[in-house]
């Protein structure tokens, strides 16, 4: 049953929150999430009385009953539509991808393999960066205190985790065939090649998503995005660089298992302290 | 006597100056000449020694030339400069081996060894280049099981190594400084753990101490670890893949100081770091103990080369070594406690003005 509520409620709750962004509209909010909460009556306008036996205010209203695996997938189901809805932010992404590829072509001609794999990778992860850092920055805070107190902050991350990591490897495949067709495609094993895009989709998204959810609490959170992320990401772009300089054959590399698995240790560990450590990120 | 730690760390880094500073090193070779020698001709080495008292051994000098446990060549004849140098006759044998066939042209490094009572036994690894020629007409005079009864000097000093010499004794700043820099860090993220726990402002302050101390710990390994880096690798800077992890890792600290800039809010600003202090240092374990061994190195411990131990750490070393470590952790404490009072007053000062 919570489950079913929540399904119903998400494209509700989407208009709502559009017109709750101003924190003027508290009391408008708690109605609305009143409704949401129970959906047999569409639109109750509780009077005072009933509003106070409700409990509600602080408590998660859908917590309790649901499974956060189904919460997360809803989230995700949630962040899929609104990306839709708002087809600016990806056509922005995609069109910064293609401008890059094209600057960087302009600006090389001709592209060495080993310079092409450098160059892969930094449009591939000022991409990312940018592409990420809207997904808890460009959330105004009262919307995100309304997701809050809908779901479990833990699916709130996975899911978020997860949609950027698709969104991510769409980015990076999309690069890749960028850059193939302006300066040519060096890339000799295609199999490996594509597991270093996946790999880099998902360092990338555990990575940045965390730090974004921090630099998300400052002022100037693009700048900090950049000097708190850079650093941490630095052994997962480095491990990639190898695993794709040698799909390029630039380099044979023996213990490829080796590295591949050094990619998937850090980003379970970065994954679980995330997962951890989120929860204390998100209250104010 | 509750600061007894204090003290202790004190007297501890003064012991490590002194013996670290001033101990001498075992005698060693720096300098043969020529390098190259060609088989069955009679050569005269140079050789200049190191911390070496050549005049005082007189007739106990040996020398020998090693090309492995099997084969030497023992001096003919040595005359005795000074104490620092010695010409050596050594009568090359006809081939390079016993046993394997002979091939013209074929190269062999051999290592000279010199022993004398006073000194001990010094050892210079591929001190001459051997190089097989045609002439095979003279003796074969490779000995079998020759080096033996070597002597071990007395006293306290600390083993010469080739392309370290007296650089070695940067192992009690750099090496020290660097494993008390992880000890500092794991402190730091154990009161950041607590931070969170708790919402105790004072652990907070104590992480963000820690934080510090450990930083300018980083830094001056960072500092010593070029000084060497100098003297054994010949640049500063050689972009090797351990000082550039050692930069990057810097810099994680560095944009943690900058987050905690970032906010005006106290309470805001203590979760947040508290949380990416944990974050950053979890990324710092691959940055410094997986990236650097599966990439090649110059550095020790990394790239196939071995890491701290083995035969350069001997005993005198770790008599040094160790209470090096354990100085500098309590030193770092003790620097960390003072900076966590100015922070806790600090503190006490901005809720004053407040109120």
């Amino acid at each position: 049953m919570p489950a079913s509520r929540l399904e119903f409620c998400l494209p509700v709750a989407r208009k709502h929150t559009e017109r709750c962004a101003n924190p003027a509209n508290f009391k408008i909010r708690k109605i609305l999430i009143l409704t949401i909460d129970c959906p047999s009556t569409l639109i109750p306008l509780p009077s005072t009385n009933s509003h106070k036996t409700t409990n509600f205010p602080g408590k998660r209203v859908f917590l309790p009953g649901m499974n956060w695996l189904k919460e997360t997938l809803l989230l995700l189901r949630k962040e899929i539509v609104l990306e839709w809805r708002m087809k600016y932010a990806l056509s922005g992404i995609l069109l910064y991808v293609l401008s890059t590829v094209f600057i960087v072509y302009t600006a090389f001609v001709r592209l060495e393999p080993p310079v092409w794999n450098t160059v892969f990778w930094i449009i591939a992860l000022f991409a990312s960066v940018n592409a990420v850092v809207k997904s808890f920055v460009q959330e105004n805070s009262t919307r995100q205190l309304y997701y809050y107190s809908l779901a479990n902050p833990i699916a709130i991350l996975l899911s978020k985790i997860i949609y950027n990591a698709g969104l991510l490897l769409l980015l990076n495949v999309l690069c890749w065939i960028g850059l193939g067709i302006v300066a040519g495609n060096p890339v000799r094993d295609a199999g490996q090649f594509v597991l270093a895009l996946v790999l880099a989709s998902v360092g990338f998204s555990i990575t940045f998503t965390f730090i974004s959810a921090i630099a998300a609490k400052a002022d100037n959170s693009a700048t900090l995005m950049a000097i708190l992320s850079f650093p941490v990401v630095i052994p997962i772009l480095l491990t990639l660089i190898k695993i794709s300089a040698n799909a390029l054959r630039l380099l044979n590399d023996t213990n490829l298992d080796q590295d591949v698995w050094t990619l998937v240790g850090i980003d379970l560990l970065l994954l679980g302290l995330a997962l951890v450590l989120y929860p204390f990120l998100w209250k104010d | 006597m509750k600061n007894w730690w204090k003290i202790v760390s004190v007297f501890i880094l003064v012991y490590v100056f002194l013996a670290g500073m001033l101990a001498p090193l075992k005698p060693g070779i720096t300098q043969v000449e020529p390098r190259r020698v060609n088989t069955a001709e009679t050569v005269t080495l140079k050789i200049i020694g190191y911390n070496s008292n050549f005049t005082k051994a007189k007739n106990d000098l040996r020398a020998w030339l090693k090309s492995d446990d099997n084969q030497a060549v023992m001096a003919k004849n040595i005359i005795i400069k000074n104490d620092n140098e010695l010409q050596v006759v050594f009568q090359m044998p006809a081939t390079l081996s016993l046993t394997d066939p002979i091939s013209i042209g074929a190269v062999k490094d051999l290592t000279l060894i010199l022993d004398n009572p006073i000194d001990g036994a010094s050892v210079l690894p591929s001190a001459v280049f051997l190089t097989q020629t045609l002439n095979a007409q003279s003796e074969n005079n490779w000995q079998k099981t020759p080096v033996e009864t070597l002597h071990e000097k007395t006293g306290f000093s600390f083993p010469f190594r080739n392309i370290l010499a007296e650089t070695i004794r940067n192992t009690y700043f750099h090496v020290s400084l660097w494993l008390a820099m992880v000890a500092i860090f794991i402190g730091s993220v154990y009161y950041s753990i607590r931070y969170l726990r708790t919402l105790d402002a004072e652990a907070d302050q104590r992480a963000v101490s820690l934080t510090r101390v450990g930083v300018c710990y980083g830094i001056l390994g960072l500092i010593t670890g070029a000084i060497w880096a100098k003297n054994t690798w010949g640049a500063y800077w050689s972009w090797d893949v351990k000082q550039n992890m050692t930069a990057i890792s810097l810099l994680i600290y560095f944009a943690y100081f900058v987050l905690r800039n970032a906010f005006e809010d106290y309470e805001k600003q203590a979760r947040l770091s508290a949380v990416y202090n944990i974050f950053a240092f979890a990324a710092l374990i691959p940055l410094i103990y997986v990236i650097p061994r599966m990439t090649d190195s110059l550095h020790p411990g990394s790239g196939g080369n071995p890491a701290l131990g083995g035969e350069d750490l001997d005993n005198t070393m770790r008599l040094v070594f160790y209470p090096a470590v354990i100085g500098w952790t309590l030193f770092g404490l003790w620097i960390a406690q003072l900076a966590f009072r100015a922070e806790r007053l600090q503190a006490r000062l901005r809720d004053q003005e407040i109120k």
